[in-house]
């Protein structure tokens, strides 16, 4: 008897096991029938009715008011399911980059000034008139600034980061100060008087604790807050353009400050803790920062004894905005949901919880700032005090990342120490590079 | 009758491998190299052609020459660490074998590199912190001074350097070990009967025969440190408490201009350059260690 071979020329199944010529075809149709099946069953099965809305923010500790959010929206679509992905900011930036072009993007978003580069590709689409008319309403227009373009609103704002100095009252009032510093002058002084130090004279406990190291753009930032306050600013708009305005008189100044802080009155070390951290654990007297500190000091030192007070002149804001970048069905109910985040209610909730700033106008915060009273720098700030933010061009991210590298390493150069002309060479160097990146996407203004 | 070439079958079973393999290494690679030929920011989609500008604009980027510089100093500094550790520590576990707790001495060594990277990482920042670390704590002491191990430029790359190689030698001594087991007794025999010491029975008789294996882990090893970014990151994140200096290394560029910067061409240039380095540092490797055999 001959076995059964197959094309390769050997056994491949028992004779007792030969099928019939057509049963392959109809076994592949019983596998395509119970395949649609499967993908059908469940599609049917689910409630026509039952929504998932994914809201995307780059700020962890936001979670419990979206969820809030949700929760209140389930009187409107009682069958709603809100998923919150709240991640680390630069994680979040990274996968908007990577979703917002192939429309995978979340169904609400949190953007901060990088929202311009979407919006300039046509990925963002416009929001329904309703929610147009609702910011024209409710906000101030120069607040809304990173939410347009070429003069139409794209999403609505909710919250901003500015900053404010913290100063612990307990090592003020034992350094015989009894009042936060007005000036930036007075910033050194304070500092001088305010750090610890050991036997052999090194700083236990900082002055003033500046961001001295850590990459990214952040010792940009920071640099360009003290800058402002001594009168300048790191990037000036001309007919649209931009060119950077550092490597002057203020921008001396304001690196000084830093040289004298760390290398020439040594009161404050790269290598010594900083920021909240350093706050919280009284390991510096005074740091400048956003509101947020304020609910992070609340869970981590809710005995420390601290004030804010607004800066002397000015403060870098950055605004957080809402957009909805998907059209379709689920679109109504992502704007409700951004509409509902935006009630005086949950602003204030936000504000008092998270510590978070709400941008829309005519809040009562009374009864916050009864509870917590160090919020009154942040939100009722002296007149002529000036919000300045991040231009919203595509370059703004690399020219504070490249100028933070420079200025990481400026901050420890002993050698620019009370020496003013190399501190204009390195500025100069600095804002030559500024003015490249900004003439290579041909946004470089004449001087 | 006409018959189906015997090749078939295989190709057709290696097809669904192939075309994954295609598609998710061979594609990728082919599309970096011609990203690195235009100007993208990853959203528009405008995507002008600029031929070699980015590797032009990449030769006098401060930043890039800087992680250019710093990522060959740690792969070869890992390599010179690894390579000699690794099989020296070998070679002590090799000679244990058959006694007692010597499968612990294999998992002791093995345990950094199957240990997730970040936590790790974490934990070394810890023992090079300034003010609390227990290192500054030893050298005291020995009379040093305590250092700034994250914060000053050279000491941050050394730090990198110890934390990069003390993952690499677990994965390098368990591939030593293999190497040496295969390493016939009788040639040891022949060289005790010779009068050979086991120093220079080593030497003479493992050491050569080795040179495979090595060929294999310095490979490995070179190409792994010219990639490392999460040590880099780690070693100087925790903005809020206690950052470090960044050691800008090629990956970490990388992935600032494709994401921060959003020039995702010219971070593609930076991909290009490094596969060009790892490509020559490898034939590099291959040409020294089969010269050598050959002579």
């Amino acid at each position: 008897m001959v076995k059964p071979v197959d094309r390769f020329g050997y056994v491949t199944r028992p004779e007792n096991n030969i099928r019939p010529a057509n049963s392959g075809r109809r076994s592949w149709r019983s596998a395509a029938l119970l395949l649609a099946l499967a993908v059908a069953v469940p599609a049917f099965a689910s409630p026509a009715s039952a929504e998932k809305l994914t809201i995307w923010s780059g700020w962890p500790d936001l979670a419990p008011f979206y969820k809030r959010i949700g929760d209140q929206l389930k009187s409107k679509y009682p069958d709603l399911d809100i998923s919150v992905e709240a991640i680390a900011l630069r994680e979040h930036e990274k996968r908007l980059a990577l979703s917002l072009p192939s429309g995978a993007a979340g169904d609400v978003i949190e953007m901060e000034v990088e929202a311009a580069r979407y919006l300039e590709a046509g990925l963002i689409p416009e929001p329904p008139a309703s929610i147009v008319a609702f910011v024209k309403a409710n906000y101030d227009m120069t607040r809304v600034k990173t939410a347009m373009y070429e003069g139409k609103i794209f999403g609505v704002p909710l919250f901003q980061g500015q900053g404010a100095l913290f100063y612990n009252t307990e090592m003020l009032a034992k350094a015989g100060l009894d009042g936060p510093p007005k000036t930036m002058a007075d910033y050194t002084a304070y500092a001088q008087k305010l750090a610890q130090r050991d036997a052999s004279g090194a700083p236990t406990v900082s002055g003033w604790s500046l961001r001295l190291s850590g990459g990214g753009s952040g010792i940009a930032e920071k640099y360009w807050t003290i800058l402002y306050n001594h009168g300048g600013t790191l990037l000036e708009e001309k007919g649209g353009k931009w060119r950077a305005a550092y490597a002057g008189e203020a921008g001396r100044t304001a690196l000084k400050q830093y040289l004298d802080n760390v290398v020439v009155y040594r009161t404050v070390t790269p290598e010594m803790k900083a920021d909240a951290e350093a706050f919280e654990l009284g390991q510096t007297a005074m740091f400048i920062r956003e509101s947020w500190v304020i609910g992070d000091v609340a869970k981590k030192a809710p005995n420390l004894k601290y004030a804010t007070a607004p800066l002397p002149k000015g403060t870098l804001m950055v605004p957080v905005d809402l957009y909805v970048p998907n059209k379709g069905p689920k679109s109504q109910i992502a704007w409700d949901f951004v509409q509902k985040a935006n009630e005086p209610e949950n602003l204030l909730w936000l504000l008092e919880n998270t510590a978070w700033v709400p941008n829309r106008k005519g809040l009562d915060y009374s009864a916050v700032l009864k509870k917590i009273p160090q919020l009154d720098a942040f939100v009722n700030v002296p007149a002529g005090h000036v919000f300045f933010t991040v231009p919203a061009i595509s370059p703004a991210s690399e020219i504070l990342t490249r100028l933070a590298a420079r200025l990481e390493k400026a901050f420890t150069d002993k050698s620019l120490a009370g020496n003013d002309a190399a501190i204009d060479a390195f500025l100069k160097s600095a804002a030559e590079e500024s003015d490249k990146i900004l003439a290579r996407e041909d946004l470089l203004a004449k001087p | 009758m006409r018959t189906t070439p015997k090749w078939l079958f295989p190709v057709l079973a290696l097809l669904p491998i192939l075309g994954l393999y295609g598609c998710i290494r061979v594609y990728p690679i082919i599309e970096t190299l011609r990203l690195s030929l235009f100007q993208w920011n990853i959203i528009s989609r405008r995507k002008p052609f600029v031929g070699f500008a980015n590797f032009i604009e990449l030769a006098s980027d401060p930043l890039f020459l800087e992680a250019i510089f710093n990522t060959t100093i740690i792969a070869f500094s890992v390599v010179a660490i690894t390579i000699p550790v690794a099989l020296a520590l070998a070679a002590l576990i090799n000679s244990r074998q058959g006694l007692r707790r010597s499968g612990v001495y294999e998992a002791s060594v093995f345990l950094p590199h199957v240990v997730s990277l970040v936590p790790a990482a974490m934990a070394w920042k810890w023992i090079f912190d300034a003010r609390l670390g227990p290192l500054n704590a030893l050298i005291g002491f020995f009379g040093i001074p305590a250092q700034s191990w994250l914060f000053d430029p050279v000491l941050s790359l050394v730090c990198l350097i110890v934390l990069c190689s003390w993952q690499a030698i677990g994965y390098a001594v368990l591939i030593f070990l293999v190497g040496l087991k295969n390493v016939p007794d009788a040639l040891y025999e022949a060289a005790r009967l010779d009068g050979a010491s086991s120093l220079q029975a080593f030497r003479y008789i493992a050491v050569p025969l080795l040179k495979p294996v090595m060929l294999y882990v310095s490979v490995i090893t070179l190409i792994s440190s010219y990639n490392i970014y999460a040590q880099a990151f780690v070693l100087a994140s925790d903005v809020q408490g206690a950052p470090g200096h960044l050691v800008r290394v090629l990956v970490l560029d990388m992935l600032e201009n494709s994401f921060r910067n959003y020039r995702v061409g010219y971070a593609a240039a930076e991909a290009v350059v490094l596969l060009v380095i790892v490509l020559v540092l490898t034939g590099a490797q291959f040409r020294l260690f089969r010269d050598r055999s050959r002579a």
